[in-house]
């Protein structure tokens, strides 16, 4: 998958402006979940794992980021901010980056090998992984999960960029959040 | 068909076909030369060990793991181990990794000379059961799962079903003597 998020950056690079960030979301949930009783959340502590790569962990601007954009985005969703300790829902995020390998992108990015070159090329690159984990605050559980991979190229060096592309990634993991508010009666 | 779709298609065809049956997974398995103190069949899960999987989406992942002790749990019932945390007769630990690997595509030929063969990158993902002896925590049996799980992550569903089945297919290695 991160390969694909590559070859999709390298192309939007080399046609230039138009594409949005090739960021793949997806998640895991709690089978047989009832979320229509959590409505409030607060953050907490992240567990040891996934590791935090050392130039996000406790990175202010990165963290500001994050906090904004998940807040925002689930009190668009009918999530309420509860004081400490008694949230329904706690949740954490991690800053996973892994540095991968790629073969034979000027192949793959063009179609075609420019001037007839198709040895294979290899390279690697730094994927990020942002991970949000949403626990159940009575039972310790976790009940969701949700994550978004990226090609980050120079993302770290460029907070506004950065910036950007947390949002984007944070309104498309919670996209596929669950609904608390579905079948629920007005209060 | 442009760049970016190309290699879209080609993700999920290689996603569809690595969950459904076609996909090669590599099984084996080792047994130590310990012999069991009891005759009971007896086991409870091990301390778990907090490691990296090399997969951040995997680490601590509950659901997972979740998934891979029922299926393991299942299997050894069906072998009439049952499970206790008095005394139990062995431990079980398992743990799963998941590593870039290199593969060759394309045409082979009969001399096994590989001709337009292209180097691709994919996740080969391992999990590894290990039964030990509870009274020294001695190595008994280790069986172990190896394949392509590229794009399965991402789906919940697929990713069980690969669980299952590979642990279906690590306990076919459990030794007839336990």
């Amino acid at each position: 998958m991160y390969r694909l998020l590559l070859v999709a950056a390298t192309v939007c690079a080399v046609v230039g402006g138009g594409c949005a960030a090739a960021i793949n979301v997806s998640s895991h949930q709690a089978p047989a979940l009832d979320w229509s009783g959590y409505r409030t959340f607060e953050w907490a502590a992240p567990d040891a794992l996934p590791e935090v790569d050392p130039r996000l962990d406790a990175n202010p601007v990165f963290g500001d980021r994050m906090h904004g954009a998940v807040a925002s985005g689930l009190v668009e969703r009918g999530w309420t901010q509860a004081a400490p300790t008694t949230a329904d829902v706690q949740i954490h995020y991690h800053a996973n980056v892994t540095t991968r390998l790629d073969v034979s992108r000027i192949d793959q990015a063009y179609g075609s090998c420019p001037g007839g070159a198709c040895s294979p090329q290899t390279a690697d690159y730094e994927a990020g992984t942002l991970v949000l984990d949403f626990v159940d605050a009575r039972t310790q559980r976790l009940i969701w999960r949700g994550w978004a991979e990226m090609g980050l190229q120079d993302l770290l060096h460029d907070p506004d960029r950065m910036a950007k592309i947390v949002n984007q990634a944070v309104t498309r993991m919670l996209q596929q959040l669950p609904s608390i508010t579905a079948n629920r009666s007005p209060r | 068909m442009n760049a970016v779709t190309t290699p879209l298609v080609v993700v999920a065809l290689a996603a569809a076909l690595s969950v459904s049956g076609c996909s090669s997974m590599e099984v084996n398995s080792y047994a130590g030369p310990r012999r069991l103190e009891t005759p009971a069949r007896t086991y409870d899960w091990g301390q778990a060990v907090v490691q990296p999987t090399g997969d951040p989406r995997l680490d601590n992942n509950e659901f997972f793991e979740a998934r891979v002790r029922a299926a393991v749990e299942r299997q050894l019932t069906k072998r009439g181990w049952r499970k206790t945390s008095e005394a139990p007769a062995v431990l079980v630990h398992y743990h799963a990794s998941v590593v870039q690997d290199l593969m060759f595509v394309g045409a082979e030929t009969a001399t096994g000379v590989c001709t337009d063969c292209k180097p691709e990158v994919y996740d080969s993902g391992t999990l590894l059961i290990d039964i030990v002896r509870a009274g020294d925590e001695q190595l008994m049996w280790r069986g172990w799962a190896k394949g392509n799980v590229s794009g399965l992550v991402d789906n919940q569903k697929w990713l069980d079903e690969r669980v299952d089945r590979a642990v279906t297919q690590i306990f076919t290695r459990w030794p007839a003597t336990f």
